[in-house]
């Protein structure tokens, strides 16, 4: 019987690999910088083509990625520990659909021309909106919410098809599904600031959940009974969570699987404890999306290797096995 | 001293009464066992003087307020309540099972604050369970997960504890065990502990009230050598029984329906 | 004989005024046919618009929903009064047409419908280069029989790249038709054949342009003078407009952005000399390209 860790270890640890992580990435590109270039650049960004390259695009898309990464993560911690179950994350749940759907809905539609914070404002409602016709079918257990995650995701999906459907021309139809396969490519310092407002205050809030989960480990009579406010809790959660993702989606399209497999990494090594796998969870879905940006910048195919694509592909076969394992484990 | 009070707790489901105009006062130093069929409405009215299910009649008083009128934590600090077959949702340590029990004394954030660590252990102690101390609660047996519950309502040392059949499933010796403990936080700590049970054997023991619940209405309650009779068993569990023995040595025997 | 040259010669003064085609029914320089056409039947936008432009509308029997867009920008008022159709089976058996218009894609079905009413087939290929326009002019103006107004409609185009051509531009400036990271037209694509026209170098057709994503990284390092892009017919919202533009590639390339029609690049079409010829106009006007990096 050993102590799990000291609390600070794990995520100093992550942060530590976050920031080497983030650096790197400053590096890579299809443009080669040398550290010398890269501090110049950094120092005095318009004095040479390294730092334009910098500071307007692999910072800002390092700093979206950072920001869009920990969203994911945090949600998946919450709304893991909020469900007491594993497999729960934005994805299942019909969030990022409804966020992409808002988003979708924003941009063809023309909205976004009227009003540059259309896009994050419709993902947020899409994202709540999906997130409470969720909660609100999927009351009882954790498998009917799973089930109704799941139901609410085909409705996304089938406004999302609807959409495409009646695109406003066949390019853009292609286009709608290219920006669903989710990127991070060529985005700017003005994507940051439309998101991070929402996405911090989405983090924000969630990061209080703390008690809330650890009590829930009791299940829910125990936790009601040590005073914690259930209904308050879950629509917290659906905001924060609506809020964080909705405005990430609609900045990068859908990225997904990361709210699953960041906090399952980190629980061992927390000793299983819900509010310890938040802060961890965050960065270690940073670090997970940086990285598979750096993928897409680093593996040399014809056509842009989309974000979203490379996160599905890797994480689907950690949802298979996930769920393999929860056979064994479960009754 | 604590008074905990139902004052005509009704609660309906369906067109039916669970719960029919339930009175009665519990006080500090009583240990009472609530017996009943099943379906007698046992778990409900615990829960309703847990503060956790609204009735639709009456309410539920602590020293004279309702408890409607008092705040989840305040109402957390106490009282605790276990429900039936409790279980921990994640393999957590038992000690930070346990360690749950101090979240309405715990601010927002943070791990567990230093002051608290000598309770926690006082508390682990006090169930015998620190050879488990780090062992992941999803691997207890049953009695030692028992044990766990119950060091976690009592660590924040409530003035009341509720509990649904806290025996259940459990082996003879750990029955025993945990049914003592409750009557010595009763007895010794001056505690007001209420409990449901279904083996009558214990509760004539242990317990040093009895509440008789049969369809929704409370049948009897008082000392358990007052109620305790034939007659009450043939109205609650519609069995023919023999009593012999008193207080720690009585025993039941059930003979047939009645 | 003269007859068609005067009708050529009005064709060539149209075509320069961009004015409606006010010429006299095509139909009756043409030497008259039994075998000619009646009901022409085109499935395919590009298809549509040499049709619109070769044909009388008389024999017209149908030409897909988008024409109209297309031809407003390119020749006004040509698809008006035109039938439209969806492409669709039904479309074709209500038509009756006798001869049907296709684009390569489309011929395959077509052809099994075509010849369930009796009608003929006519595949038209994509044009990459202005050869492949002349020739699908020619085979276009052959089949609806009207061989000389397409050699009129040929006449001008060569004129204008003739012009173009015989006075080059100062320096030859570096250009993409880029539109934020997606696929651009490299070499081999009528885009590339309308800037070389112009007489400026498509930056995505160089040797040593391997790869065709080409996003904002590339664009700095390789510095064009220009930028082209498309979006302009369809006004269409989509990510590909100014909104949508990295911020950095905003600032760098105020006022050196230049619009194209789309339509004149998807479609060979005679216009598409045009094309080039504004191309050049809006390149001798850019303001003198700061010193590169």
């Amino acid at each position: 019987m050993r102590r799990a860790l000291p609390a600070y270890v794990l995520p100093a640890a992550a942060f530590l690999l976050l920031v080497a992580v983030a650096t790197g990435s400053l590096f890579l590109g299809r443009v080669n910088i040398s550290p010398a270039e890269l501090w110049a650049g950094i120092v005095a960004p318009r004095d040479s083509l390294a730092g334009l390259v910098v500071t307007e695009l692999r910072l800002p898309r390092a700093v979206l990625a950072i920001l869009v990464g920990a969203s994911l993560g945090l949600s998946g911690a919450v709304l893991q520990g909020l469900l007491r179950n594993p497999l729960a994350e934005p994805g299942l749940l019909g969030v990022s659909n409804g966020a992409a759907l808002g988003a979708v809905v924003s941009i063809y539609f023309g909205i976004e021309h009227h009003f540059g914070l259309a896009t994050p404002l419709l993902g947020m409602v899409g994202a709540i909106g999906a997130g409470a016709l969720t909660f609100a079918f999927g009351r009882g257990s954790t498998l009917t919410l799973i089930l109704a995650g799941a139901a609410v995701c085909s409705l996304m999906s089938a406004f999302l098809a609807l959409a495409l459907n009646f695109a406003p021309s066949p390019y853009a139809a292609y286009e709608m599904s290219v920006w669903m396969l989710g990127s991070l490519a060529e985005r700017s310092w003005d994507h940051v600031i439309l998101a991070a407002p929402f996405i911090l205050a989405g983090l924000a809030i969630l990061a209080t959940m703390g008690r809330a989960v650890d009590a829930l480990t009791l299940g829910e009579a125990q936790a009601l009974s040590l005073g914690v406010n259930l209904d308050r809790t879950r629509m917290l959660a659906l905001l924060a969570v609506g809020l964080a993702v909705g405005a990430a989606t609609s900045v990068t399209g859908s990225v997904g699987f990361i709210g699953l497999v960041a906090p399952h990494l980190v629980r061992p090594f927390v000793g299983h404890q819900p509010s310890r796998t938040l802060l961890p969870s965050a960065l270690l879905g940073a670090v997970l999306l940086l990285l598979a940006d750096i993928g897409t910048r680093v593996i040399h195919t014809n056509t842009e290797l989309r974000l979203g694509a490379l996160t599905s592909l890797l994480g689907a076969p950690f949802f298979f096995w996930l769920v393999m394992r929860l056979r064994k484990v479960a009754p | 001293m604590t008074v905990l009070s139902a004052r005509q707790l009704s609660v309906v489901r369906g067109g039916r009464a669970i719960l029919d105009a339930a009175d009665f006062d519990l006080s500090a130093g009583m240990f009472v066992a609530l017996v009943g069929a099943n379906g007698a409405g046992k778990s409900t009215l615990l829960a309703c003087l847990a503060g956790l299910l609204r009735p639709d009649g009456g309410e539920v008083r602590l020293d004279g307020q309702p408890l409607s009128r008092l705040g989840g934590r305040e109402l957390a600090r106490r009282r605790a309540y276990l429900p039936q077959n409790p279980r921990a949702e994640w393999p957590i340590a038992v000690e930070r099972l346990v360690a749950l029990g101090l979240t309405p004394h715990l601010p927002a954030f943070g791990g567990l604050p230093g002051g608290f660590e000598p309770r926690l252990t006082e508390a682990i102690v006090a169930c015998d369970l620190t050879q488990h101390r780090f062992q992941p609660a999803t691997t207890l047996s049953g009695g030692e997960l028992a044990r766990a519950m119950l060091a976690r309502a009592l660590i924040g040392d409530p003035q009341i504890l509720l509990a649904d059949e806290p025996t259940a499933g459990l082996d003879p010796r750990h029955g025993l065990d945990t049914m003592g403990r409750l009557r010595r936080l009763a007895v010794e700590q001056g505690k007001l502990v209420m409990t449901s049970v279904h083996d009558m054997s214990l509760a004539a023991r242990h317990a040093t009230h009895l509440m008789a619940l049969r369809d929704g209405k409370v049948a009897a309650f008082g000392e358990t050598r007052e109620v305790l009779s034939p007659g009450l068993l043939r109205e609650v569990f519609d069995v023919e029984a023999r009593i012999s023995g008193a207080a720690g040595d009585t025993i039941i025997d059930y003979r047939g329906p009645a | 004989m003269r007859r068609v040259l005067r009708i050529a010669a009005l064709g060539l003064a149209a075509a320069a005024l961009g004015a409606p085609q006010a010429v006299a029914a095509p139909s009756a320089a043409a030497p008259s046919g039994a075998g000619r056409p009646q009901r022409i039947m085109s499935l395919n936008v590009c298809t549509d618009l040499l049709l619109l432009q070769l044909a009388p509308k008389a024999r017209i029997a149908s030409v897909t929903f988008m024409a109209p867009q297309g031809a407003a920008v390119l020749f006004p008022g040509r698809a008006d009064g035109v039938a439209l159709n969806h492409g669709r089976a039904e479309d074709v058996i209500n038509a009756r047409p006798d001869l049907i218009l296709d684009s390569a894609l489309g011929a395959p079905l077509t052809r099994t419908m075509a010849r369930r009413i009796g009608a003929r087939v006519v595949e038209v290929k994509d044009a990459n280069s202005f050869a492949d326009i002349r020739d699908i002019v020619r085979q276009v103006g052959a089949a609806v029989g009207e061989p000389q107004r397409a050699e009129a409609l040929i006449g001008q185009m060569d004129a204008t790249l003739a012009e173009l051509s015989s006075h080059p531009p100062a320096r030859r400036l570096r250009v993409v038709a880029w539109s934020g990271g997606s696929a651009v037209p490299g070499k081999g694509s009528l885009t590339d054949a309308i800037i070389t026209a112009a007489g400026a170098t498509n930056i995505a057709a160089q040797p040593g342009q391997a790869e065709s994503t080409f996003g904002v990284e590339e664009l700095l390092v390789a510095r064009p003078d220009a930028l082209l892009y498309g979006g302009a017919t369809l006004g269409q919202p989509s990510l590909v407009t100014d909104q949508g533009q990295h911020r950095v590639v905003r600032e760098l390339y105020a006022g050196r952005r230049i619009r194209f029609n789309d339509i004149a690049h998807t479609c060979g079409v005679p216009q598409s000399a045009q094309s080039a010829r504004d191309l050049r106009r809006a390149l001798d006007a850019l303001p003198p390209s700061r010193v590169g990096r």
